[in-house]
């Protein structure tokens, strides 16, 4: 396809500078998501085990419900049964205090005797921390601060997906698949680049557009309720309440398993994990369902929901229930299942873990090609020595992503001895300790030498992870043997890509001091450029 | 022959596109918004439907501005085109 040499041009230009901006907060983005694909067990493997009594059955659980708010009346408020408990869920009834962001979790259960034990305790924060750290493309700032620059950074994802398919267009059949392994590094590269882009391309357009809502949403809807909001209309939500009904008073519940398969009998397919009780603003007692169905997409990263009657099993609003949706609702829900990989079951989860890793590895060729083609301009520019920049920059494309995976490796892996002491502050500094070490040893290093060093410290730093699970066996039963294996799994192709490493051009970042000096005797012109293949 | 399109005179181009691009996905959500009946309820999944549409509006006008030979040209055109729709909307009886 043919396109005018100038628009060409300019769209390069365009795309190396967006891209430059953002490639190291999106690699972040993309490697911390693609481990949030296995958020529930990740947190099945970090929450540690609970003293409570083992959770009561179904059945029982009214009882249980009854010994709650008799002890904790204000738990009335809103409470949870769950139908399916675990590492992560140990007990039966929870409900929780404070704010959405930061609460406090009750886990509840009968001891033998019968009487009531109550825990504070949530699930392992380790896999919300990794969220966070998604959401914010790593940035350690107040969620206020970082979702705008997070939605800046999408933006001009966005536009580096636009400038590098219009770049791409006049070469695309040709260059397509065509992966030209060779003496030419930079040309591999670019092909590596190209093939990612183009075959991940509407995952990225995905990506990039839900990333936009998701950080700034408030503010487009500030901006629509501003523009166009109708404030003589009569709002539906006011509508005048209707009048109590008598059951409002005493109101005769079914059990939580009755209520489950009056749901389910409605909904087949649909699995229930977990009943919230509470009531709406007229005082009825209200039911909320999450669970999950794997042939339709779900609104939650791991769960759809339905609000039903708990006093007669009928289903009261199902916007977000999956497959009983209707077309507006499964469109909105569709947004939010294309971005989370909430459908299709596990191997659209592993297709999104893979997604999100290729999706990473774009950002980081990008960022080599950047800094390698920066080299070249200056080199024919006159400099010999590499700019203060270039060389910051490479320190950067090697110090950041290898110290984001080595962070959020020894983060998850602390999990195990840290066991109730966890909290997400904890998570987050070891996190950034381990961050910032890396980046500071690259930039000291030099992007060569730091990379020959670091890669081999991050590929060591996910084998602490399965060395948690074996080191606290006697504490953490070992029951996630999925964690442990993509861990080994990503440090031995660390260690493989790390064997490729090796000396390029002289003025290269990648140029290695103390090899350079034995090889001065060869001609710099048939070096061969090689790149470390992280 | 038409004069050649550069990446030098950007400044003016994204300031177009970031703002006049957003005035145009806002209005473009506001016409949808009229066309589906939207009036007082945005978080009904027809309201959240039209908030959708602000991100890739907003994101086309701000990747494809730089084809405008210059920043006085981005934010004549894409003026011109906002206050299209705007005046539409306010046609419309749309405003609040």
């Amino acid at each position: 396809m043919k396109v005018r040499t100038d628009i060409l041009r300019m769209y390069k230009e365009i795309h190396g500078w967006v891209g430059i901006v953002s490639g190291l907060a999106l690699f972040i983005a993309f490697f911390a998501g693609a481990v949030t694909m296995f958020e529930e067990p990740i947190q099945r493997w970090a929450s540690p085990p609970t003293s409570l009594s083992a959770p009561v059955p179904l059945e029982r659980a009214p009882e249980l419900v009854e010994a709650v708010l008799a002890a904790h009346p204000e738990a009335a408020r809103s409470y949870d049964v769950h139908l399916e408990t675990g590492p992560e869920n140990p007990a039966r009834v929870t409900w929780s205090q404070g704010s959405r962001r930061d609460p406090q979790v009750f886990l509840a259960a009968l001891a033998p005797d019968g009487s009531l034990e109550v825990e504070e305790q949530a699930a392992s924060p380790v896999a919300q921390f990794i969220d966070m750290l998604h959401q914010q493309v790593g940035l350690p700032f107040a969620h206020e601060v970082a979702m705008p620059i997070m939605g800046a950074i999408s933006l001009l994802y966005f536009i580096a997906l636009v400038s590098g398919v219009i770049v791409l267009l006049p070469s695309l059949v040709s260059d397509f698949f065509a992966v030209r392994v060779g003496k030419n590094a930079k040309r591999m590269w670019l092909d590596v680049h190209n093939v990612l882009g183009i075959v991940s391309l509407p995952f990225h357009i995905i990506m990039a557009l839900t990333a936009v809502v998701f950080a700034f949403h408030d503010e487009f809807y500030d901006l629509q309720g501003a523009a166009f909001m109708d404030r003589g209309a009569p709002r539906a939500q006011m509508a005048p309440p209707a009048p109590p009904s008598p059951r409002a008073q005493d109101p005769e519940l079914l059990t939580p398993a009755e209520l489950a398969q009056r749901v389910e009998s409605q909904a087949p397919g649909f699995t229930i994990r977990a009943i919230t009780y509470h009531t709406s603003r007229e005082g009825e007692p209200q039911a909320r369902l999450s669970g999950h169905d794997p042939r339709f997409g779900l609104r939650g990263p791991t769960f759809g929901m339905v609000e039903a009657d708990p006093v007669t099993g009928a289903l009261t609003d199902t916007t977000y229930m999956p497959g009983l949706q209707d077309a507006w609702g499964a469109t909105i829900t569709s947004f939010f299942a294309l971005h989370f990989g909430s459908f299709g079951g596990a191997p659209i989860r592993w297709s999104y873990f893979l997604l999100g890793l290729a999706g990473a590895m774009l950002f980081y060729t990008g960022n080599l090609l950047w800094v390698e083609s920066r080299r070249k301009r200056e080199r024919k520019a006159g400099a010999v020595t590499q700019t203060r920049a270039t060389r910051a920059l490479g320190a950067l494309t090697v110090g950041v992503p290898l110290g984001c995976v080595a962070g959020i490796a020894i983060t998850l892996a602390a999990a195990k001895p840290l066991g109730t002491e966890a909290s997400a502050g904890i998570h987050s500094a070891i996190y950034y300790v381990v961050f910032t070490g890396f980046v500071a040893w690259a930039l000291v290093r030099g992007a060569a030498q730091g990379a020959i060093e670091l890669v081999p410290a991050a590929a060591l730093a996910l084998l602490t992870i399965p060395l948690a699970s074996l080191a606290f066996l006697d504490l953490h039963p070992w029951s996630q043997p999925l964690v442990d294996t993509v861990s080994v799994a990503l440090a031995a192709s660390l260690a493989l890509t790390a064997r490729a490493a090796r000396h390029g051009p002289r003025d290269s970042v990648w140029s290695h001091p103390r090899r350079e000096a034995q090889a001065d005797t060869t001609s710099h012109a048939t070096a061969p450029e090689r790149k470390p293949a992280i | 022959m038409t004069p050649h399109l550069t990446s030098r005179n950007w400044a003016g181009k994204t300031a177009a596109g970031l703002v006049l691009g957003l005035a145009l996905a806002l209005g473009v959500s506001g016409l949808l918004a009229a066309l589906l009946g939207v009036r007082d309820s945005f978080f009904s999944p027809q309201g959240q439907f039209t908030m959708w549409i602000i991100a890739p509006v907003w994101c086309a006008v701000l990747s494809l501005c730089f084809l405008f030979r210059n920043g006085l040209r981005a934010w004549l055109w894409l003026g011109v085109a906002a206050a299209a729709v705007w005046l539409t909307l306010f046609a419309l009886g749309s405003l609040s």
